[in-house]
């Protein structure tokens, strides 16, 4: 069973189309990047996940049940939002307060929220920042509090909004990190992104929203060795990719550790230079 | 519904700003000296007529939007339980009137535009960048607090219910929208320091708004409405 | 020297510990200044340092000589000067509006009205700017319906409006998508050649394209200061996470320093 499922959903703002019969399934573990450009009706695709929309035509499936007649705060046991800007959802007094918002809002007992807590702030690595102010902490790792936070949700679904926008490459890794992880435990993660050389490092799959429908689904290290296509979308070749293709690496590998370790057997496990 | 500026180039998008300002001044105390509730009454649809003559009439649906939990409190208060249905229309016809100037105030002058008649009449800029910035800030407080609601909503956030229940809301609620303008006041001051806003320098007005002949004969009108309306209240 | 800070510490007002930490640095005129390091490094405190905004407008202590364009920026008297000589771009770039500017022109103007320019020389300068920005057409549209990209242009245009000497850029394309990103820094070579450009930015692919010299913080010290190629090369860099994608890779896979920062430079390096 899908853990995300759209029907041939339409929806308009008005009598302005936004989304045009936009049809789309994600298996548990699948990881997929919701691409397009601005305007093209992201943003409004990730409200109907959360129910903060409701389609005018077609539905909406998290799991077994359509959000159609439910609310977001029904829905967040199900689905997480981690939304762009940080600053728009802190309000707690420490971090831990911050993540126990949710569970709490869930009517997980005491001991649960505790155990969940912890689990989510040893994933984004914050586990000694528990009793600090959110808003003493680095822009970074304030995205990183709301990540936890959402994980605290124990969410089926994950939606993330431009999640590596504002973080420097060691936050970046560690978004990278929890998304692995949570992809092991069968959890379904959408992420609304321009971020290439994030979506070839976590992401499997690509989707792209262009006129009010899904133009093109594939995998993420298809569209972003393809120059052409990525440039139609804004998109840039990430470096990485590039250093692969150039080098002519055995495998076409695109992700990092599997560049590195390409290299390395290209070197016969010897020095590198020449 | 959206409260600040409307885009536009009618009747009062055209008049000076301080011609504009002198109007929901002078509606504002002729709101107290008229008796009620005829008087507010007239006050409201003489407003309703410069709505309409000056292409504001989204304003009037805010207007009424906003108006409507008063006009029920009081007709309760004073209607119902108290029997005296004509002070409770005289109080919220009031508070319609007021409410009513100043968002076609809001409506129709730009920040930037009533700054700068502010001072061309000699204002101080600390006072009048103030001004300009919380009238600014308010459709942009509109979309932040949308944004924090769908965000909370979405971590479980019932709203709704029982009266303690949304008590509880409102911390999650106003909390990140009260820090998150505060940073932003932050971080605009140190933008506008490094382009000289805090300067000693007299700053050069760039483009002054005309202040016409109409517009100056209508403010007299408005302030010899207000006298005219005084006087009378102090003779009958 | 445009500006010279020797032995500055900077705390902010109620901070634990101090942002900046006896810091000594000299910057030439011209030239793009990279300054970079994990975030919280201390980067964008060192550029509001060197404008004298800290502790100025942000309060805290500061302890040593910041000097620039042979002031102290921090003072009364400096201020002054300084004005309009210095400019600042931050990250965000609605947070930057004046909030008093009905069109885009009105919003670049607002600088060198703020300085008493008269006039003509006001609205040259704006035409100007909006030139080397590109966005003369959207001159008489109302900044608040841009887009993030064309916003940031315009603030840009609006720090260039006063030709200031030099130009403090903190992250100027964080919320800028990839194209707009791409634009942003393709001004800053051309710029460089006139004013000093220090610019403070974890977005290293993009950013080693463009430096010619590279400042490398690590909790408020300077830890490495010198050209690209051996500051972002070196081991040091990669274990403050302040170095290229294709460094990063390259020291994964086993390669000494000073390692290649550019695909180009890997392909020269590597290729067979």
């Amino acid at each position: 069973m899908n853990e995300l499922r759209f029907d041939d959903v339409w929806f308009g703002y008005g009598d302005k189309p936004v989304l045009r019969g936009v049809s789309l399934a994600i298996a548990p573990g699948e990881t997929v990047a919701l691409l397009g450009r601005n305007g093209a009706g992201k943003t409004t695709l990730t409200k109907l996940v959360m129910a903060l929309l409701h389609p005018d035509r077609g539905f909406v499936w998290l799991g077994d049940r359509v959000t159609a007649g439910r609310t977001p705060e029904q829905v967040a046991s199900r689905a997480a939002y981690v939304f762009q800007h940080a600053d728009q959802q802190l309000f707690a007094r420490t971090v831990r307060d911050e993540v126990a918002f949710a569970p709490h809002q869930l009517g997980l007992a005491p001991d649960e929220i505790e155990r969940v807590v912890a689990q989510a702030l040893r994933r984004v690595g914050l586990e000694r920042a528990g009793d600090q102010h959110p808003y003493d902490l680095p822009a970074p790792q304030r995205k990183l509090v709301t990540l936890a936070a959402a994980i605290a949700q124990q969410p089926r679904v994950l939606v993330l909004d431009e999640p590596t926008q504002g973080l420097d490459a060691h936050a970046t890794r560690r978004v990278v990190q929890v998304i692995r992880a949570l992809t092991t435990e069968g959890v379904a993660v959408l992420a609304v992104t321009h971020d290439s050389a994030f979506v070839t490092e976590a992401l499997d799959r690509t989707l792209v929203l262009s006129g009010g429908t899904i133009v093109y689904d594939g995998p993420a290290a298809d569209l972003v060795t393809d120059e052409g296509r990525a440039k139609e979308l804004g998109l840039e070749v990430p470096a990485q990719v590039r250093l692969s293709l150039e080098l002519g690496l055995d495998g076409r590998p695109v992700r990092e550790g599997d560049i590195a370790a390409a290299l390395r057997r290209s070197w016969g496990g010897g020095r590198p230079e020449r | 519904m959206t409260l600040g500026y409307l885009p536009g180039s009618g009747l009062l998008h055209r008049s000076h700003p301080l011609t504009t300002a002198t109007l929901a001044a002078v509606v504002s105390v002729l709101a107290f000296l008229l008796p009620g509730p005829a008087g507010p009454g007239m006050l409201v649809l003489a407003l309703c007529v410069i709505a309409v003559a000056a292409g504001m009439r989204r304003v009037l649906l805010t207007s009424a939007a906003f108006s409507a939990p008063f006009w029920a409190f009081l007709i309760l208060i004073h209607g119902v339980i108290g029997g005296d249905f004509a002070t409770a229309a005289a109080l919220a016809g009031r508070i319609t009137a007021i409410l009513t100037v100043f968002l076609l105030l809001l409506g129709s002058v730009h920040p930037g535009r009533l700054v700068d008649a502010m001072l061309q009449r000699g204002l101080p800029f600390g006072l009048a960048y103030l001004l300009a910035a919380t009238l600014q800030a308010v459709p942009q407080l509109q979309q932040r607090a949308a944004a924090i609601l769908a965000a909370q909503r979405c971590r479980g956030l019932r709203v709704g219910g029982s009266l303690w229940r949304r008590a509880r809301a409102v911390v999650p609620l106003a909390v990140p929208l009260v820090l998150g303008a505060l940073a932003e006041v932050d971080e605009r001051a140190l933008a506008l320091e490094t382009r000289g806003a805090g300067s000693e320098t007299r700053r050069t007005a760039l483009e002054p708004p005309l202040d016409r002949p109409g517009d100056r004969a209508a403010r007299w009108l408005l302030l010899a409405t207000v006298v005219g309306a005084a006087v009378w209240r102090l003779l009958t | 020297m445009t500006v010279r800070l020797e032995a500055v510490s900077f705390r902010y007002p109620t901070a634990g510990v101090d942002a900046l930490r006896d810091v000594t640095l000299e910057f030439a005129p011209g030239g793009v200044h990279l300054v970079t390091g994990r975030l919280g490094a201390g980067c964008s405190t060192l550029l509001l340092a060197i404008a004298g905004l800290a502790p100025h407008v942000t309060g805290g202590t500061r302890l040593g000589s910041v000097i620039t364009l042979g002031q102290d920026p921090a003072t009364e008297e400096g201020r002054g000067a300084v004005a309009g000589r210095v400019g600042l771009l931050l990250p965000t770039p609605w947070t930057q509006l004046s909030g008093m500017a009905h069109t885009v022109a009105e919003e670049v103007a607002f600088g060198p009205a703020n300085l008493g320019w008269e006039r003509e020389r006001i609205r040259g300068a704006v035409r100007e700017a909006l030139r080397l920005v590109d966005l003369e057409d959207l001159a008489g549209r109302d900044p608040g319906t841009l887009s993030g990209g064309e916003l940031q242009r315009v603030i840009f245009a609006a720090v260039a409006a006063m030709d200031p000497d030099i130009y403090l850029l903190d992250e100027p394309a964080m919320e800028l998508d990839p194209e707009a990103a791409g634009a942003m820094y393709r001004f800053l070579p051309a710029l460089a050649r006139r004013k000093t450009v220090i610019l403070a930015t974890t977005d290293l692919d993009r950013a080693v394209l463009v430096a010619g010299r590279v400042v490398l913080l690590d909790a408020g010290h300077v830890i490495d200061d010198g050209d690209p190629a051996s500051v972002l090369g070196a081991l040091r860099a990669v274990e403050a996470g302040a170095t290229t994608t294709v460094a990063r890779i390259a020291q994964r896979a086993g390669a000494q320093s000073p390692l290649p920062l550019t695909v180009p430079a890997a392909v020269a390096r590597f290729a067979r």
